[in-house]
């Protein structure tokens, strides 16, 4: 990562003195800006949502999903334990139903937890189950086709699901054999 | 579409009652998990911002437009129309950039017609992976996560070429 940044930003930076060196400053800081403006939002979502989690945590409502999803989850991840399972379970859900605000911060705090796990299997399969955004209603979309006129914007819903199930299938299967032997 | 609205205040609901019942401190659990949320967010922020701030220098320079016309052949031999190259390309960096490519392209071509419908399933699969992936591995001390970071390009890149043929039978 740290590699592909440096290449990304020394072309860029070649790039723009041959053909704009005053747009330098600039677009630096619009990134600096947009990035302001999305931690402020993500402190205003990250404290609505780890704040009902934790309600429901000391309930022991997120044990009795984690429960349910249990057999699927530590056969996929390979963990044991309750609480980060607890983590990946709330992500899984939120995200296939669409609530991107309750998975990230779940997403989040479960890789934490796997940091110590070897190999690094779990976070990269967690990573991939979530790169792949299996979606059950892909609210945005629908909205822009309805607003941009579709005659039925509800009829791109199989090619969608079908594309995001063939992106869940290859991440896992990449996972597996990328990962597979080392995390055992 | 309506009924989606309902389902979040009635989890919240659920979430409280049940707690309630359950004789749970509702108002020291909902302000101990916000404890949790400030350090959370002042670890991730300096990743994001990096990753901004190159995006938007990217954008800027000019390489990224460049890049979309070096790619268009390759997209059109794998059956993805070159008119949504851009999205396909921004769509693992930004979601809101992408949302905005998505609007534009249905404003010119429309929502139903085939580039229409293929750009609303490459909008709608897979995640922005860069972003994803700087929020999801910001600090980590192990090793850079660039592996996860390809597989999951690729599975994605895969689920569209997949999708456009979709668009194409259906």
């Amino acid at each position: 990562m740290n590699r592909l940044f440096a290449v990304v930003f020394v072309l860029s930076c070649a790039a723009l003195l041959r053909r704009d060196p005053a747009a330098f400053l600039p677009a630096l800081l619009r990134g600096a800006e947009d990035a302001l403006k999305l931690g402020a939002a993500f402190a205003a979502v990250y404290a609505v949502w780890l704040g009902i989690l934790k309600v429901a945590e000391n309930a022991r409502l997120t044990d009795a999903l984690a429960g349910g999803l249990r057999p699927l989850t530590s056969r996929l991840f390979r963990v044991r334990d309750g609480e980060t399972l607890g983590h990946i379970a709330v992500n899984l859900s939120a995200n296939f139903f669409g609530m991107g605000g309750a998975a990230t911060p779940a997403g989040v705090s479960a890789m934490r937890r796997l940091e110590g796990e070897k190999g690094g299997y779990a976070r990269a399969m967690l990573f991939a189950v979530n790169s792949a955004g299996v979606q059950l209603v892909p609210v945005t979309l629908l909205a822009l086709r309805e607003k941009f006129g579709a005659a039925s914007p509800y009829d791109i819903l199989p090619p969608v699901f079908a594309a995001s199930l063939v992106s869940l299938a290859a991440g896992m299967l990449l996972v597996r054999l990328i990962y597979g032997r080392k995390g055992g | 579409m309506k009924a989606l609205a309902y389902i979040l205040p009635s989890l919240f609901l659920a979430i409280v009652l049940i707690a309630s019942v359950k004789k749970v401190k509702v108002y020291d659990s909902f302000a101990e998990g916000i404890k949790g949320a400030v350090p959370l967010v002042l670890s991730l922020f300096p990743y994001i911002a990096a990753m901004l701030i190159l995006s938007s220098l990217f954008a800027a320079s000019g390489l990224s437009a460049a890049l979309e016309k070096a790619l268009s052949p390759f997209f059109s031999l794998l059956g993805i129309p070159p008119e949504i190259a851009g999205l396909v390309l921004v769509k693992p960096l930004s979601g809101s950039g992408s949302a905005a490519l998505l609007s534009e392209i249905f404003a010119e071509y429309g929502a139903d017609s085939y580039i229409g419908r293929c750009a609303s399933v490459v909008y709608a699969v897979g995640e922005t992976v860069f972003y994803l992936s700087a929020v999801y591995f910001a600090g980590s001390k192990r090793r850079a996560p660039l592996l996860p970071v390809c597989i999951a390009l690729v599975s994605n890149f895969a689920a569209v070429v997949v999708g456009c043929l979709c668009c194409r039978l259906f």
